[in-house]
């Protein structure tokens, strides 16, 4: 009897599980296909619709008094996890606090920040989408990734909110303008899908070099490409010299295995100088070039070194870039092509502030512009103004004005101004000359990312909210950094830089998830070429960029073509 | 007397669940457990599959989703026609293949090896040695690889160049890459896959030694007659879970010892999954590769079975 109950019990208690577990798996737990599960999406579906009528039926000025709600509304706020080692909390920290408090404040808007990995983002976004739990306001530098969940009926259209309530948004307008808030309007259905960020600095790509090797040995800073190749070969001769009994680690010109960004300097300098913007708008699906007709010579060249011993042995075998980190700490890197604020960024763990400490104080890496095309230029691709992060709402999003005025809030100078440069004595101290000088900060002050982009997500550069401040401070934006260095760096990456432009003409199907397998063989194709002999060179470039082309690379190309004929007809220019 | 055991239980058979359940409902009561896991991880998601005949919306319900084109079959022609995932699809059967062919008796040598030694406490360390590896991650196991098999850098390579020798691109040349990964796959597996072999060796009866020592047989007849027939089933069992896994195998391994100078033989359908479908977004045709993996991975399983029974040994059911 005994025994009876207690199976009874038993049973009982595995049903119970079951129901429970069924219960936490949506959608699944209903086989029968004549009862639809999965309430929640449906539900979104429905909300749909009656928001994108509010903005027809609703009066702008009924809902705000002075800028603020009559009840308090609110948003959450997607905001990148960096994981830095001794970071602040991204989601609750000096910043958020002050953003949380002035929306209150002004718009009577209660702000949640939501954390998402930096390196993760795309998945992150999409678990989160998938679950109807997306922030209100999802940031990503991807826009493919933004016209996929778009076309799945994932994203709020912005245009009807937009041109609702532009007289509620000036500071987004006055900050972004029409070119980066429509930067991504469909030519056609007129939708817009995202806003983009706006980059207040558009340097981009710099060549660093030792500057106590070119004196030990010397030499003067290299202003041609022959001069740079020459360079490099008295380093690796002289490694005795240089590095002593390490002189077998020597890495004359170090580079990883994104080629098309670590050469992009090189490969620039082989363009034709007059190349069309029909030209490079058809070959420009990512910024690397790889399609371009004239970057083979350039990673000819590159094949050269590397087989010369030159460049870094095997770089394509190292599965990120610490090694080469910590190289170029050590002090065993000669030259390399990079960020043009590389070696100052990240403090006491800078380059230069790693190689005063393990190498000695002379030792520092400066900017230098050897690279010359055939017009004798040293032209370099800019960033353009936009083309950072984008700014987009999930259709789970019930608040669309709030996340507007959001976007509104932290457009504005004296925002960005505090959240780039926190309170004075803490993060940064004002010079006798007005300049701003950034410091090291600590506890909650921490910024988890330069120049806290990650709070400032329509601001990428330091802005410091007033352009002539921003100039003046530019050189002393980085922590125990010479300013000198800095600002021969910024103006070596503006001299003849070339500013990508927006060639607006909708969608490209053939680009729809097929950019991770394209830029993994771009990658691939650089890799094997510049390792290659220098005998089989031709033989694996061609054959690596036509595994390219037939993995979608030429749909993109073609569809491009057309569409570029289709809008600006035979004109190689934009107009 | 087996003849009258047989009839005497034929009509056992019979016998209601409920009996059963009554008498020995404390096993049942264990079994429920990995049966809800069972249930819940590996059935619940199958409601998943049609996604790969769907086109697929990540805030629709499954339900209503619109069918594909070419009556739902799209994305699988679309997969057919992709050179990746011919590529994807050739990789994986040959390093499996390889795996199998090189893998799968490494562990049964070793076991025979293993068994032979007399002193005891040295069995034991060589033993615990080679589990080891089986509790590496496979990035670690790759940094490691890098740090032996680098040229001009790795230990094994200045080895031979420091012998006058020209050192071997182990992880740049698609042939020398596969050697390596299988050999690095044969080194981290073969330790731990012994155990099992071991244990079904250590069930052997000891007599059938005796006996055979007394009619004079070495210890290599001794291995022959006696250890190997004594663990052919374990042997066939795991061959044919094996086989089923032809179109399968992990995902961490081949993730982490690719690089681009090798993608050509290195890249495998897990890692074709992981970059278009789960990065590129593109859910119902990687769905659709995954139910194809599937179905093969059933088709040989059921083949490696009926095989085995054809030649009289025991199935897996």
């Amino acid at each position: 009897m005994k025994k009876r109950l207690l199976s009874i019990l038993l049973a009982g208690a595995m049903t119970v599980s079951l129901a429970a577990c069924g219960g936490t798996a949506p959608a699944a737990e209903a086989p029968a296909a004549e009862a639809p599960a999965a309430e929640a999406p449906k539900e979104e579906a429905k909300a749909e619709e009656p928001k994108a009528e509010e903005p027809a039926a609703e009066e702008a000025t009924s809902e705000l008094v002075d800028g603020k709600f009559a009840e308090t509304r609110k948003i959450t706020v997607e905001v990148y996890d960096r994981g830095n080692d001794g970071g602040s909390d991204p989601e609750n920290n000096m910043y958020t606090e002050f953003i949380k408090k002035g929306m209150l404040e002004e718009h009577n808007v209660e702000v949640t920040f939501k954390k998402v990995g930096r390196w993760t983002e795309v998945d992150d976004i999409n678990k989160l989408l998938a679950s109807g739990e997306a922030p209100d306001i999802c940031v990503t530098y991807s826009y493919p990734t933004i016209l996929t969940y778009a076309g799945m009926g994932g994203v709020i259209d912005l245009a009807p909110y937009l041109d609702q309530y532009k007289s509620e948004l000036p500071n987004l307008w006055n900050w972004l303008g029409d070119e980066n808030i429509y930067w991504d309007k469909d030519p056609k259905t007129g939708t817009v899908w995202a806003v983009e960020g706006r980059r207040f600095e558009q340097q981009r790509i710099v060549t660093f070099v030792r500057q106590d090797w070119l004196d030990k040995l010397g030499l003067k800073a290299p202003t041609t490409t022959q001069e740079f190749e020459d360079m490099l070969v008295a380093f690796k001769d002289n490694a005795e010299t240089l590095l002593g009994k390490d002189a077998k680690k020597m890495v004359p010109f170090s580079i990883s295995k994104d080629v098309g960004w670590r050469a992009s300097n090189i490969i620039t300098s082989f363009m034709d100088p007059a190349i069309t913007d029909k030209e490079y708008y058809i070959n420009g699906f990512d910024d690397r070039m790889v399609t371009e007709p004239q970057t083979k010579e350039a990673v000819r060249l590159l094949n050269k070194w590397y087989n010369a011993g030159l460049m870094r042995k095997n770089f394509s075998l190292a599965p990120d870039d610490t090694e080469e980190d910590d190289m170029i700490k050590s002090g065993y890197v000669g030259a390399f092509q990079h960020n043009w604020d590389m070696p100052f960024r990240n403090g006491e763990d800078s380059y230069n502030a790693s190689l005063a400490r393990n190498v000695g104080e002379d030792a520092k890496f400066v900017a230098i512009d050897p690279f010359t095309n055939s017009a004798g230029k040293h032209a370099k691709w800019l960033y353009s103004t936009a083309g950072d992060r984008k700014s987009f709402f999930p259709i789970t999003n019930q608040e669309p004005l709030a996340s507007l005025l959001y976007l509104d809030y932290i457009s504005k100078p004296e925002v960005i101004k505090y959240l780039q440069i926190g309170d004075e004595g803490v993060t940064h101290d004002v010079l006798d000359s007005g300049a701003i000088q950034i410091k090291a900060a600590t506890g909650d002050a921490i910024q988890n990312s330069g120049r806290n982009i990650d709070m400032t997500i329509t601001c990428n550069g330091a802005f410091y909210g007033d352009t002539d401040l921003a100039a003046l401070s530019l050189s002393y934006g980085y922590a125990g950094i010479d300013p000198a260095l800095v600002d021969q760096a910024s103006k070596i990456a503006m001299t003849d830089g070339l500013t990508p432009k927006n060639v607006n003409v909708g969608t490209i199907e053939a680009e729809a998830g097929v950019g991770d397998t394209l830029s993994a063989k771009r990658d691939q194709a650089y890799d094997q070429a510049v390792e290659a002999s220098e005998a089989d060179f031709d033989k694996v470039w061609d054959a690596a960029i036509a595994d390219y082309l037939s993995s979608g690379g030429q749909a993109i190309i073609d569809e491009r073509t057309e569409k570029w004929t289709e809008y600006f007809g035979d004109s190689d220019m934009l107009p | 007397m087996s003849a009258a055991k047989t009839r005497v239980k034929a009509p056992k058979k019979k016998v209601k669940f409920s009996v059963y359940m009554k008498r020995y409902w404390q096993l049942y009561a264990m079994l429920a457990l990995p049966l809800i896991y069972l249930f819940i991880f590996k059935y619940l998601p199958m409601v998943y599959v049609q996604i790969a005949f769907k086109k697929y919306s990540i805030v629709k319900s499954i339900w209503t989703l619109p069918i594909a084109k070419n009556h739902g079959f799209e994305y699988f022609i679309k997969a057919f026609s992709n050179n990746d995932f011919r590529y994807a699809l050739r990789n994986t059967v040959t390093l499996n293949l390889l795996d199998l062919l090189f893998g799968f008796p490494a562990p049964i040598l070793f076991a025979l090896i293993l068994n032979e030694l007399c002193f005891q406490r040295y069995k034991k360390v060589v033993q615990t040695i080679t589990y080891m590896p089986h509790f590496l991650s496979w990035v670690i196991i790759y940094s490691l690889a890098l740090q032996l098999l680098t040229p001009e850098t790795g230990f094994i390579n200045m080895m031979i160049e420091a012998f006058g020798g020209t050192s071997i691109p182990f992880l740049n040349d698609p042939a020398h890459w596969i050697g390596s990964y299988i050999a690095f796959g044969i080194w981290q597996n073969f330790g731990w896959g012994s155990i099992i072999y071991l244990a079904a060796i250590s069930g052997i009866n000891p007599e059938l030694y005796e006996a055979a020592s007394v009619d004079g047989a070495g210890r290599f007849r001794k291995m022959w007659h006696i250890t190997l027939p004594g663990i052919k089933p374990t042997i066939v069992v795991l061959l044919i879970m094996n086989l089923g896994n032809i179109l399968g195998g992990g995902f961490d391994r081949p993730f982490a010892f690719q690089n681009n100078l090798v993608m050509k033989v290195a890249d495998v359908i897990a890692t074709y999954v992981y970059r278009v479908g789960i990065k590129g977004l593109q859910f119902s045709l990687t769905t659709a590769v995954g139910l194809f993996q599937s179905v093969v991975g059933v088709f040989f399983l059921l083949m490696a079975n009926w095989l085995s029974r054809k030649l009289g040994e025991r199935g897996i059911w």
